[in-house]
C-alpha cells in the first residue's frame, strides 16, 4: 500500500489481531469449502473468504510482505504482472479451470454427459459410520481456485497501481 | 452408396483442426508451414476422393434435445466443389510456399487459408440450410481477413471491408430467403425443416414446394433473396465490384478466391438450387444476371490496365457464364454450369498463378510494361497458352466445350420460346451470349500477347521462378490441356471417361427430376462433327474477335471513356452510400460518443417497449393484500433505500462509495430475512472487498464531483423515473404470478440422498445444501461458464495494466 | 404487502442507479452499475418467494420439500454476487486508465479530447 489514506504504519494491535484472525478466516474458508454440500457454503464462498484473508494481509502488512516473509525471495520489482506472485495467481485460476473442466471430461470418458458428477457411499468407516463422497467436490475445488485467483489477482494488481 | 460418416466428418474437422494448430507448427516449421498446409490440405483431398461414387445423407446429432443436428449431404456437385476446393487448396499452399517467402504475418496467413478452405468444403457438403449459412459466412470471414493480409495497405483494408460488406449483406438477404423456404416447408413437407437434401427435404419434395411458394406468392421473393446471395458472392453485376479490390490480397489467395472458392460458393448455391426452384421465373432471373454479368465484366476486362484486375473481372464474367448456364433450361443448361465450373477453376487458377509469377519476376502487374516473356519464362508461357485459349473458348482447349454447351443451351431455349409463340426477344439470349463472348476472346488474347511480341525496353531482367512456383501452375496447365484433349480423342470415339463420368455425376445433382428429360450420368462431350447454328456461333465470336483485335487499344479506351462516367459506375454508389454513411449528420446524433446518450435511449426505450407491451397484453396490477409485513425486511429495505439516496447525493467520492457499503450490507440482511444462508454469506464477504477494492482505486483518482446543471438534474430524474416505474410494475406482476410448475421443485426432489440408494449413484446430487448442489452439479456447466468469467475479468485486469507497461499507449 | 413494498423499493433502487449512469463522473457511473445489480439480485431472490425456509436440508437427506424456498435463483444470484465483484474491479481499473490517459475521469472532456 503506498500513499494516500492507507499509508499510515498499522497499529500494533492491528498487526496482532491480524496474525490472529487471518489463520482462523482461512481455517474457516476451507470448512465452508468442505462441508458445502450439505450445510452453507461451497466454493463461491470459500473462494471470496480466503480472499479477505490475503486482502488483511496485503492491507495491514503492505504487498511485498507475503513474498520476502512467507516465501522467503525477494520481490520482483517494479511489482511486474508477468512475473512474480501475479503470475502465479494466474496459474492458480488456470488450474481452477482446468480441474473443473477436467472433472467433466472425466464424466465423458465413463461414458456419461459432460460434467455429469456422482456420489459414493462408503460404509464401514471407523468414526463416521457412513462416510460420503460426492465427485461434485472435485468440481467445487476448481470453483474456489478460479475465484481465489482471480480475485487476488485483481487485488494485487489494482494494489499495485 | 452410402458416403462414409467418418470420411465426411473429418472432412470437417481437418481443416479446422489444422488451422487451429497452425500457429504450433509455424513455431517449429517456420516457413516450410506451407507445406504443412499443403499436406492438410492433401488429406482433405483424399477424404473427398474417398467419397467420390457415393451419394446421400450423413446426419450427425448436435442437440438432439433440441431437434438441431449437421445434416451432411454428398452428389456429384459437392464432389465437385469439394474437389476443387481441396486439391486446388494442395496446390496453393505448395505455390505459397515460395510466393510468400519473406512475408509478414505467415501464421496467421496459413491458419485463415485453412479455415478458409474448410468453410468452402463445409458449403459443399452442407445438407441443412442452417449449416450452410453458417459456413456461408465462415467463408466471407475468413475471406475478409485473407483480403486484408496487408493490414497496413489501406487499398487492402478497403478492399477487404468492401468484400465484407457486399457479400456478408447478401448473405443476410439469403438467409432471409432461407427462412421463408423453411415457413414453406411446414405447409409442403408436413413440417418446418431446413434439411435442404436427403430424404424428406425440400429438393426431395421440390414440386410441392415451388406449388407451396406459388400459392404463397412467394417464389419470386424467395428467387430473389437466394439470388441475392449468390450474386453478391459470385460478383454477379451490379456487385461485381469487390472482386477486382479483392486482387490486393497475396496472389496465392486470388488465385484461390477466384478459382475454386468464394465466388464458387455463389454459383455452387444456384447449382444446388436449381432442381428446387427451377421455374420460368428461375430462367428469366437467372439467365438475364448470368448473360448480363458476363458481357459487363467482360468488357470491363477489356479496359484493365492490371493483369490481375483483368483476370478479376474475367472470372465474374465466366461466373456469369455459369450461372446464366444454370438459368438455362434443360439438361444443356446444367451440364453448361457443372462443365464450366470445372474448366473454369482449371483455367483461372492456372492463369492467377501465372499472374503471381509475372509480378514476382517481372516486378509489374502493368499490363502495357509488359511483353515478350516467353523468352525468359518459357514454361509459363506454355501454360498460359493452353489456360488463355481456354479462357477464350478455341478449340480444342477445355473452355470450348463448355462456351459451345452455353450457345447449345441458348439457341434451344430461344427456338423452343419462339416456336412456342413467345416474343422475338428470346433471341436475345444467344445474341447477347455471342457479344459478351467476342470481349472474352479479346481480353484473352490480350492476356496472351504478354508473353509473345517484343519485350518493352522498360522491362528490366525477368527472374527465373522458383520451381514451387511453376509446378502447381504446369500440373493445373496440364490437366486443363488433357480435359481440352479429351474432346479431341473423343471426337475419334476415346473418351476421357473419368471426367465425362464427374461431369455426369455433377449433372445429375443440378437437373430438375422431374422437368429435365434424360441425361442422367451420361455427360460426353467431343468436337463438333457438323456444322450446327451454336457452332456457327462460336465462329462468329471466334471471326469477329479476331477482326477486332487489331484496333484492341481504341476498344479499351472507348470502354475506359464510357467507365469514367460515375453514374454508370457501381463503385461510385458503394463508396457514395459508404461514404455519405460515415459522414451524415444522423450519426452525429446516434452516436454521439457520451455514454448518457445511449443510457438515455435504451433506458427510455425498454421502458416504453415494456410498459407498452403490459398495456396491449391488458394485464392489470394485482390486487394489494394489506397483510403480512414483516418489521425487519421494512427497516432492511428503508435503510437501503436511505442509503442508495445518500449516494446519488454523496459530497464526495470516499462519502459514495462508504454509503453504498451501506446498501450491501443491508442487502446482506435482506438475503439472511428471505432464508439464504450461502447468499448472505458471500455477499458479506464480497461486500468487504468491494470497499476495499474501492478505496485503493479511489486513491488514485482526483476527487472530482461535478455539479449538476438543474435542468439536466431534472431530465436524468424523469429518465430515471420512468425505469423505476417500470421495474416497480414489473416487479409487482412477476412476483404475483404463480406458475404452477415449478423448475425449483425438480431441484428440491433431486438434491438430496435419496431414500433408498446404491453405494455409487450420479441421477441425484446427494447433498443437503441444495443450492450448491445446483451449482456444482446440476448446473455445473453454467457455473463453469460463470467462472470462466471471473477468470476472465481478472485477465482483463492483467492485461488492462500490462498494455500500458508495453507501452502501447497513445 | 411485503411485494408492494419490495417492489417500490427496487423501482426505487433502479431509479437511482439510472441516475447515476447518467453522470459524467466515471466513478458514480460504476456506482449506477453496482446499484443496479444489487437490486436485479435482490430482485431475482424475491421472485423465488421470501416464505420457505433456507433450502438446506438436515443431513442430506430429502425431508418436507415443500417449506424451503427456490433454490435456483438462489444459485444464479450465488454467481452474480461473484461477477459482479469481478466486473465493478475491472471497471474500477478501467476508470483509471481513463485518468491515466486523459487525465480526467470526467466522460465529457473525455469526450471533448
Amino acid at each position: 500500500m503506498s500513499g494516500g489514506s492507507l499509508d499510515r504504519e498499522p497499529t500494533v494491535i492491528a498487526r496482532t489481531v491480524t496474525r490472529l484472525v487471518v489463520p482462523v478466516i482461512l481455517v474457516t474458508a476451507v470448512a465452508l469449502l468442505l462441508q458445502g454440500h450439505n450445510l452453507p457454503g461451497g466454493g463461491f464462498i470459500a473462494g471470496v473468504l480466503t480472499t479477505t484473508a490475503f486482502a488483511l494481509i496485503y492491507i495491514i502488512y503492505g504487498l511485498d510482505y507475503l513474498e520476502t516473509e512467507l516465501l522467503h525471495r525477494r520481490p520482483t520489482v517494479p511489482f511486474g504482472t508477468g512475473t512474480g506472485i501475479v503470475r502465479e495467481y494466474g496459474n492458480v485460476f488456470a488450474a481452477g479451470l482446468a480441474v473443473a473442466g477436467g472433472g467433466g471430461l472425466a464424466a465423458v470418458a465413463l461414458g456419461f454427459p459432460f460434467l455429469t458428477q456422482g456420489v459414493a457411499f462408503f460404509e464401514g468407516v471407523p468414526v463416521y459410520h457412513e462416510f460420503e463422497i460426492a465427485s461434485a467436490v472435485v468440481f467445487d475445488l476448481g470453483v474456489y481456485a478460479v475465484v481465489v485467483g482471480a480475485l487476488l489477482t485483481i487485488l494485487a494488481v489494482v494494489g499495485a497501481e | 452408396m452410402q458416403p462414409s460418416r467418418t470420411a465426411l466428418l473429418a472432412l470437417l474437422v481437418v481443416p479446422f483442426l489444422g488451422a487451429g494448430l497452425t500457429p504450433l507448427v509455424y513455431r517449429v516449421l517456420g516457413e516450410r508451414t506451407a507445406y504443412y498446409a499443403a499436406a492438410v490440405a492433401a488429406v482433405c483431398l483424399g477424404l473427398v476422393g474417398s467419397l467420390y461414387g457415393t451419394t446421400g445423407t450423413v446426419v450427425v446429432p448436435w442437440i438432439p434435445s433440441y431437434g438441431v443436428s449437421l445434416a451432411l449431404y454428398v452428389d456429384g456437385l459437392a464432389l465437385l466443389v469439394g474437389t476443387l476446393a481441396s486439391g486446388v487448396g494442395v496446390l496453393v499452399f505448395a505455390y505459397s510456399g515460395g510466393y510468400m517467402h519473406g512475408e509478414p504475418g505467415q501464421a496467421k496467413y496459413y491458419a485463415t487459408l485453412l479455415a478458409f478452405m474448410g468453410s468452402m468444403l463445409g458449403v459443399a457438403f452442407a445438407a441443412d440450410l442452417i449449416a450452410l449459412f453458417v459456413f456461408w459466412e465462415l467463408t466471407s470471414v475468413s475471406s475478409f481477413l485473407l483480403i486484408g493480409h496487408y493490414q497496413d495497405a489501406d487499398a487492402s483494408l478497403y478492399a477487404a471491408r468492401k468484400s465484407m460488406l457486399v457479400t456478408v449483406s447478401g448473405g443476410l438477404f439469403m438467409l432471409v430467403g432461407f427462412l421463408v423456404l423453411h415457413d414453406a416447408a411446414g405447409a409442403a413437407l408436413g413440417e418446418a425443416t431446413f434439411r435442404l437434401a436427403g430424404e424428406g427435404s425440400m429438393l426431395a419434395n421440390a414440386d410441392a414446394m415451388v406449388a407451396e411458394l406459388r400459392t404463397r406468392g412467394l417464389l419470386v421473393p424467395v428467387l430473389a433473396l437466394v439470388g441475392l446471395g449468390a450474386a453478391t458472392k459470385s460478383a454477379q453485376v451490379p456487385f461485381h465490384i469487390w472482386l477486382p479490390n479483392a486482387m490486393e490480397a497475396p496472389t496465392p489467395v486470388s488465385a484461390f478466391l477466384h478459382s475454386a472458392t468464394m465466388v464458387k460458393a455463389g454459383v455452387y448455391l444456384v447449382g444446388r438450387f436449381r432442381p428446387l426452384l427451377f421455374t420460368d421465373e428461375w430462367l428469366v432471373l437467372f439467365a438475364a444476371l448470368g448473360l448480363a454479368t458476363m458481357t459487363v465484366t467482360a468488357i470491363l476486362a477489356v479496359a484493365a490496365s492490371d493483369i490481375k484486375e483483368l483476370l478479376a473481372y474475367s472470372t465474374a464474367s465466366h461466373l456469369g457464364l455459369i450461372v446464366a448456364g444454370f438459368g438455362l433450361s434443360g439438361v444443356l443448361g446444367a451440364e453448361t454450369g457443372a462443365f464450366h465450373i470445372l474448366n473454369h477453376a482449371l483455367f483461372k487458377a492456372a492463369l492467377f498463378l501465372v499472374a503471381g509469377i509475372v509480378a514476382h519476376e517481372a516486378g509489374t502487374r502493368a499490363i502495357d510494361d509488359l511483353g515478350g516473356l516467353y523468352r525468359d519464362l518459357p514454361v509459363t508461357a506454355a501454360v498460359t497458352v493452353v489456360a488463355a485459349l481456354g479462357m477464350a473458348g478455341l478449340p480444342p482447349f477445355n473452355g470450348f466445350y463448355s462456351k459451345e454447351l452455353l450457345f447449345h443451351a441458348a439457341w434451344e431455349v430461344a427456338t423452343e420460346a419462339v416456336a412456342g409463340g413467345g416474343s422475338p426477344l428470346w433471341w436475345l439470349i444467344p445474341a447477347v451470349a455471342v457479344f459478351g463472348s467476342v470481349f472474352t476472346f479479346l481480353y484473352s488474347i490480350r492476356f496472351l500477347m504478354l508473353f509473345f511480341g517484343e519485350k518493352p525496353e522498360a522491362l528490366g531482367e525477368v527472374h527465373s521462378p522458383p520451381v514451387a512456383m511453376t509446378a502447381p501452375a504446369a500440373l493445373l496447365g496440364a490437366l486443363a490441356l488433357a480435359v481440352g484433349l479429351g474432346g479431341v480423342t473423343a471426337t475419334a470415339g476415346v473418351h476421357l471417361a473419368p471426367v465425362e463420368a464427374f461431369v455426369g455425376s455433377v449433372v445429375d445433382g443440378t437437373v430438375v427430376a422431374a422437368g429435365d428429360h434424360g441425361g442422367h450420368g451420361n455427360f460426353s462431350y467431343h468436337l463438333p462433327t457438323k456444322v450446327t447454328p451454336y457452332l456457327l456461333m462460336s465462329a462468329l465470336t471466334v471471326g469477329v474477335g479476331a477482326a477486332a483485335y487489331p484496333s484492341f487499344d481504341r476498344i479499351r479506351d472507348g470502354v475506359r471513356a464510357v467507365r469514367a462516367v460515375d453514374p454508370l459506375r457501381p463503385n461510385w454508389y458503394y463508396d457514395g452510400t459508404v461514404h455519405g454513411l460515415d459522414r451524415s449528420a444522423a450519426i452525429d446524433i446516434v452516436q454521439t460518443g457520451q455514454l448518457r446518450t445511449y443510457v438515455v435511449a435504451l433506458s427510455l426505450v425498454t421502458a416504453a417497449l415494456t410498459l407498452g407491451a403490459y398495456a396491449a397484453a391488458g394485464t392489470g396490477l394485482p390486487a394489494l393484500v394489506a397483510a403480512g409485513l414483516e418489521p425487519a425486511l421494512v427497516v432492511v429495505l428503508l435503510v437501503a433505500v436511505v442509503g442508495a439516496v445518500a449516494v446519488g447525493a454523496a459530497p464526495s467520492h470516499i462519502a459514495g462509495v462508504l454509503t453504498l457499503s451501506i446498501v450491501g450490507f443491508m442487502v446482506a440482511i435482506f438475503y439472511i430475512l428471505a432464508s439464504a444462508p450461502d447468499l448472505a454469506l458471500t455477499q458479506l464477504v464480497v461486500e468487504t472487498l468491494v470497499l476495499v477494492i474501492f478505496l485503493l482505486v479511489l486513491d488514485k483518482l482526483p476527487a472530482f464531483y461535478g455539479s449538476i446543471p438543474r435542468l439536466r438534474a431534472l431530465r436524468d430524474g424523469l429518465v430515471a423515473l420512468a425505469v423505476g416505474a417500470t421495474v416497480t410494475v414489473t416487479v409487482l406482476l412477476s412476483t404475483a404470478a404463480t406458475p404452477e410448475d415449478v423448475i425449483a421443485a425438480y431441484f428440491v426432489e433431486n438434491a438430496p440422498v435419496p431414500a433408498e440408494h446404491g453405494p455409487v449413484f450420479v441421477d441425484a446430487g446427494g447433498g443437503g445444501n441444495i443450492v450448491n448442489v445446483i451449482l456444482v452439479d446440476f448446473r455445473a456447466f453454467d457455473t463453469l461458464g460463470e467462472i470462466s468469467v471471473v477468470a476472465m475479468a481478472a485477465l482483463s485486469v492483467v492485461t488492462l495494466v500490462a498494455m500500458r507497461e508495453r507501452g502501447e499507449v497513445r | 404487502m411485503t411485494q408492494v413494498l419490495l417492489a417500490v423499493v427496487l423501482g426505487l433502487l433502479f431509479a437511482l442507479g439510472t441516475f447515476l449512469v447518467l453522470r459524467t463522473d466515471v466513478v458514480r457511473v460504476v456506482w449506477g452499475v453496482t446499484l443496479m445489480s444489487q437490486a436485479a439480485n435482490v430482485y431475482l431472490v424475491t421472485m423465488g418467494g421470501l416464505t420457505g425456509g433456507a433450502p438446506v436440508l438436515e443431513g442430506g437427506h430429502g425431508g418436507e420439500t415443500g417449506a424451503v424456498t427456490d433454490p435456483l435463483v438462489q444459485a444464479l444470484v450465488l454467481t452474480a454476487i461473484v461477477i459482479g465483484f469481478g466486473t465493478t474491479a475491472f471497471a474500477l481499473v478501467l476508470t483509471y486508465r481513463v485518468h491515466e490517459e486523459h487525465g480526467t475521469i470526467d466522460l465529457g472532456e473525455v469526450r471533448a479530447e
